[in-house]
């Protein structure tokens, strides 16, 4: 009892002996953990991405028909603007000649509205996770270099930080969509050219300040070589940081391939929110009060969108007070 | 007439583990004219009473009960708007580390002022001349009045905030820690100005510190506190001469004393009761190495115990006795063993046999060491095949200013010169202690020597190869046996390390690649700095164990590696009093155990004087004086290390430290000096000292000294110097 008492905290201090070796995956795991227990808002976000990765993945089922082939009525022709089946007049339907089944109604060109939807959270979570992945892999790896190694390495990579943050974004991405044949992937492409500014720079701070720390100075007294500093020491204190970043850079990238899309930069044979908002917009479906079909893509940008900042903020909640934790 | 008298005050903080009972029914009488010294380590609540007296608690903390009345008015009762009146007007604070409290974007002295007509009540001109009368008081120069808080030095910024403090006239002074971050000189002037404005204006002033000997040198009378309560109370002289509670004990032995030296300081090991279930006996019982079974169950008042003095020990009838078995350190070291821990496991590491003997764990049967720089020439150095580390006029310089940015603005690069052409080396097994003020290169050294930097000019030679030239391989064979030991033991280790991890990191760097045999070592060498049983600790976090456990822990890391040569930049300075001994002791004991080599680096003669064999001044980057430490510190040669000395206050209330000769501040050593670095500040400097290097005058012992005033220049004409302020 005695030596129970010598050792402060408790907790920890009352399981068994055995220890573990790998900890600072555990207590990175533990960090990941605590953000989503302590933050209900970010548990509400990553709830959100849950449901639409698993719509995401099931598109082809949960959709009913194929988002981009025009459905046609017992002529060949057209289902045309059909209005969903709770709002259409009864037996207007079987007047045209199909079964008015849509949930959303269709297109000007007969698609499905609502099986555009599902698919195009596919896109939506491809270019948000891929974005957000380059955006916090350069921008931390960037951070991580010229903050420790300063000098030169570190004016180089933080001038090219500063040219970053002079090009403007929506242009940019439209000059590389110009170049490039029309994807998805442009968007991807131009945000990881672009947005691990904020991040390296962040990054880089605070990895001037944790290298400055003693058990920096003693790692290296013991002959830690430089790499084992960086990715042993250094890294696990700002891999937090990175999630942080990277969580805002999901619903960047979304609302930039939205916003991309809807200019019409985007490549016409895959769907996205964006794009059905952009084809709403030429279709005049605004001037029919067509709700349901600019509606939907806008309350799935926004949600998806939320979800990044709340989970954002729900690391910067654990991370920024984080003297506490230390 | 009493000023201020509290009863059975009770302080309580909610935290979200429940409610910490800060203060614990203190009761405390401040008669007019007295200087009251509030002693305790920290967490004992000193600083939780001063804020409820002013009535500044934070949110969290309350005052459950007690009555605190300041010139008969009751000052839980008074309302606000009254209670902010009588702040700073009749009680003025200064608050911890308040030099850091100026107003970096305006003067000094319009912050004086302000202060003066808002609060005051002051017209403009007699505000102004309050000011300069203020500044005249503290000993700071008019002139500063139109200067900017970072053209002030430390110890002038302390000065304006006494200043400030004082300027309306209180009728209390309460200052937390004043001199705590400041060095020693600068500490024995603020300390000076301290005692004289006592004496010219009466003050009544209670003085919150950790450090005894500030007491002794500024204050009349002393409680000491503990775990929330007072324990004891008494004047100066009796209290210093015979203290009557068994911790104020264990904290006069805990400090190293220049003038009366001991071969062995106490640790009063553990740390202060967790304050959210208070035990029910004393509270000191479980650290008490006098503590009997109704210790444990009694709770003891303060009461009289004869001279005046009052104190809260069921065992202060036997006091008489109890202070003379204290004196023995091995007293306080069973108190290890009777918390739990094994007892100290004898012999050396195993492979270590022969080399470091098996030295007897108590430090009193250390045998004194026998080799002494045997004078040469050379700055220190020592002929002897037993050499493990020379440094050969090794320097540092570095540039500052430069830079594409100080390009851009014109700045012009700057060099500077850290360490200059030093020269000692060191013997297996030696333990040498670097100190001087801040700014004079002592931790530069220590980066140094174990290569955390290089050196810009200049050999550093570790056991015959010269470190400059080494290549990867020889680079990690030299970490593995040269280790540093840091200052901040709460930075020292990675936050996200288990203490397993920490200490086998070392291990895995250099290729040991068994686990079972790592964990062995790392077991072993835990329970070599008594940090037992070892197996509890493997699985902690850093920020579930105490400072002292920490730096134990840091030592370790040091120590896992079996190393030659260990570097400790300023080992205890974070540490509470009461642990610090216990690292010292730990730490000499091993460096003894294992034939280490040790360079202590610290601000702290006595602390040196206590752990090292040899003692090095420096100044500005040079070493001024090194020498035999009891040559250095009783028969010092160089007039700068002959005011360092002065300054160190001296934990007896008898001995008043000398008037300094020399002025606080180090220059910034932007120049490198044809004369003596020290020039500038010597009270004995001559028309030599400015143009001429001084030469090294060494004696038989080894001692040896950079001066003109014992060589052939001594005759050379003085120059007037400025009085100091």
């Amino acid at each position: 009892m005695q030596q129970e008492a010598s050792v402060r905290g408790e907790g920890r201090g009352k399981e068994t002996m055995e220890f573990r070796q790998s900890s600072a995956l555990r207590q990175l795991w533990e960090t990941n953990l605590e953000v989503f227990q302590r933050d209900k808002m970010a548990l509400f976000g990553l709830c959100i991405f849950a449901v639409f990765a698993i719509v995401a993945v099931f598109a082809p089922q949960i959709a009913p028909n194929d988002p981009l082939t025009p459905l046609k009525n017992n002529e060949g022709d057209w289902i045309k603007d059909a209005m969903p089946y709770w709002l259409a007049e009864p037996g207007e339907d079987e007047e045209e000649g199909y079964t008015n089944n849509f949930l959303l109604g269709t297109t000007n060109i007969g698609r499905d509205i609502y099986s555009q939807l599902i698919h195009g959270s596919r896109s939506a979570l491809l270019v948000g996770f891929s974005a957000a992945a380059a955006v916090a892999v350069i921008g931390t790896v960037v951070g991580l270099l010229a903050g420790y190694y300063g000098g030169l390495v570190d004016a180089i990579l933080m001038r090219a930080a500063d040219v970053a943050f002079g090009i403007p974004f929506i242009p940019f991405i439209i000059v590389v969509s110009a170049f490039l044949d029309p994807s998805i992937w442009n968007v991807v492409v131009a945000m990881a050219a672009l947005l691990w500014r904020d991040t390296g720079r962040v990054i880089r701070s605070q990895v001037l300040v944790i290298k400055e720390q003693a058990f920096v100075s003693a790692a290296r007294v013991s002959g830690a070589s430089d790499l084992r500093i960086i990715f042993v020491y250094i890294a696990p204190s700002i891999l937090p940081l990175t999630f942080l970043y990277g969580s805002f850079a999901i619903a960047w990238a979304i609302l930039t391939e939205a916003s991309v899309s809807f200019l019409g930069f985007s490549d016409p044979e895959t769907i996205s929110w964006g794009f059905m908002l952009q084809d709403a917009f030429n279709s005049l479906a605004l001037s029919r009060e067509a709700f349901y079909w600019i509606v939907p893509p806008g309350l799935c940008i926004m949600l998806t969108v939320m979800a990044g900042f709340f989970i954002g903020r729900g690391y910067e909640e654990v991370l920024f007070p984080r003297l506490r934790r230390m | 007439m009493t000023i201020l008298s509290i009863r059975d005050l009770k302080v309580n903080y909610a935290t979200q583990d429940g409610t910490v009972q800060a203060v614990d029914g203190v009761d405390l009488d401040l008669e007019e004219g007295q200087r009251l010294g509030l002693i305790g380590e920290s967490g004992c609540g000193k600083t939780t009473l001063l804020k409820a007296i002013v009535q500044v608690l934070p949110r969290n903390g309350h005052i459950v009960s007690g009555e605190i009345k300041f010139k008969g008015m009751d000052l839980l009762k008074l309302p606000p708007a009254e209670m902010r009146q009588l702040r700073w007007r009749e009680i003025a604070t200064i608050p911890q580390a308040s030099m850091d409290s100026l107003n970096p974007v305006q003067r000094v002295g319009s912050q004086l002022m302000k202060l003066l007509r808002v609060r005051g009540g002051y017209n403009k001109k007699a505000a102004r001349k309050r000011a300069v009368d203020l500044f005249d008081l503290v000993g700071l120069d008019t002139e500063r009045l139109m200067h900017y808080p970072h053209e002030f030095s430390g110890g002038m910024k302390q000065r304006a905030v006494i200043a400030m403090a004082l300027a309306l006239e209180p009728s209390l002074l309460i200052a937390d820690e004043p001199v705590t971050a400041l060095d020693v000189i600068v500490q024995h002037q603020i300390l000076s100005v301290l005692r004289e404005l006592e004496r010219e204006l009466n003050l009544t002033v209670m003085l919150i510190t950790h450090d005894i000997s500030v007491v002794a040198q500024v204050c009349d009378s002393v409680s000491v506190m503990y775990a929330g309560r007072i324990v004891e109370e008494a004047r100066s002289e009796p209290f210093f001469a015979s203290p009557a509670h068994p911790y104020s004990l264990g904290l006069q032995q805990a400090f190293p004393n220049l003038a009366r030296p001991r071969d062995v300081l106490v640790s009063i090991e553990g740390y202060p009761p967790d304050l959210r279930e208070p035990p029910s006996g004393c509270r000191f019982a479980e650290r008490c190495p006098f503590a009997r079974e109704d210790c444990h169950e009694v709770d003891p008042q303060l009461e009289n115990v004869g001279a005046g003095r009052r104190a809260a020990c069921l065992r202060s009838g036997e006091m008489d006795a109890l202070r003379t078995r204290a004196e023995d350190p091995t007293l306080w070291q069973n108190v290890e063993v009777a918390q739990g821990y094994m007892p100290p496991s004898p012999g050396p590491f195993p492979h270590e046999e022969g080399r470091g003997g098996s030295v007897e764990s108590s430090p009193t049967t250390i045998p004194p060491p026998s080799f002494w720089g045997r004078g040469s020439r050379g700055g220190g150095n020592v002929e002897n095949d037993d050499i493990l580390l020379e440094m050969n006029d090794v320097s540092k310089r570095f540039k500052i200013g430069g830079g594409l940015a100080g390009l851009l603005r014109g700045d012009t690069e700057q060099t500077v010169y850290a360490v200059n052409n030093i020269s000692f080396s060191l013997r297996r097994g030696e333990s040498l202690g670097l100190a001087g003020e801040s700014g004079c290169g002592k931790s530069t050294t220590g980066k140094l020597l174990v290569k955390l930097i290089d050196a810009s000019d200049g050999q550093i030679v570790f056991d015959g190869d010269d470190l400059s030239g080494v290549d990867d391989r020889e680079l990690l064979g030299f970490r593995s046996r040269v280790q540093l030991m840091f200052q901040n033991p709460f930075e020292a280790l990675n936050p996200r390390f288990t203490l397993y991890r920490s200490l086998t990191e070392p291990l895995i760097i250099h290729g040991w690649k068994d686990e079972n045999e790592r964990t062995q070592r790392v077991v072993e060498t835990l329970d070599r700095v008594n940090l037992r049983p070892a197996e509890v600790f493997l699985d902690k976090y850093p920020h579930q164990l105490s400072g002292g456990q920490l730096q134990r822990v840091v030592l370790a890391r040091a120590l896992v590696l079996h190393p030659d040569f260990l570097v400790a930049d300023e080992p205890v300075s974070m540490l509470d009093v009461s642990v610090r001994a216990g690292i010292l002791n730990t730490t000499r004991r091993l460096a003894r155990e294992l034939g280490l080599a040790t360079v202590y680096i610290s601000h702290d003669l006595s602390l040196l004087q206590y752990t090292c064999d040899r003692i090095a001044i420096m100044y500005l980057g040079e070493i001024v004086e090194i020498g035999p430490s009891s040559e250095v510190i009783n028969n010092p040669q160089h007039p700068y290390t002959q005011a360092l000395i002065a300054a160190v206050p001296v934990p007896d209330p008898t001995i008043e430290n000398p008037p300094l000769r020399i002025r606080e501040g180090v220059p910034r050593p932007t120049e490198k000096f044809a004369g003596c670095p020290f020039a500038q500040r010597c009270p004995e400097a001559m028309q030599a000292c400015l143009t001429i290097r001084p030469p090294v005058i060494v004696d038989e012992r080894g001692h040896q000294a950079q001066c003109h005033l014992y060589g052939e220049h001594r005759d050379s004409p003085r120059l007037i110097q400025a009085s100091p302020s």
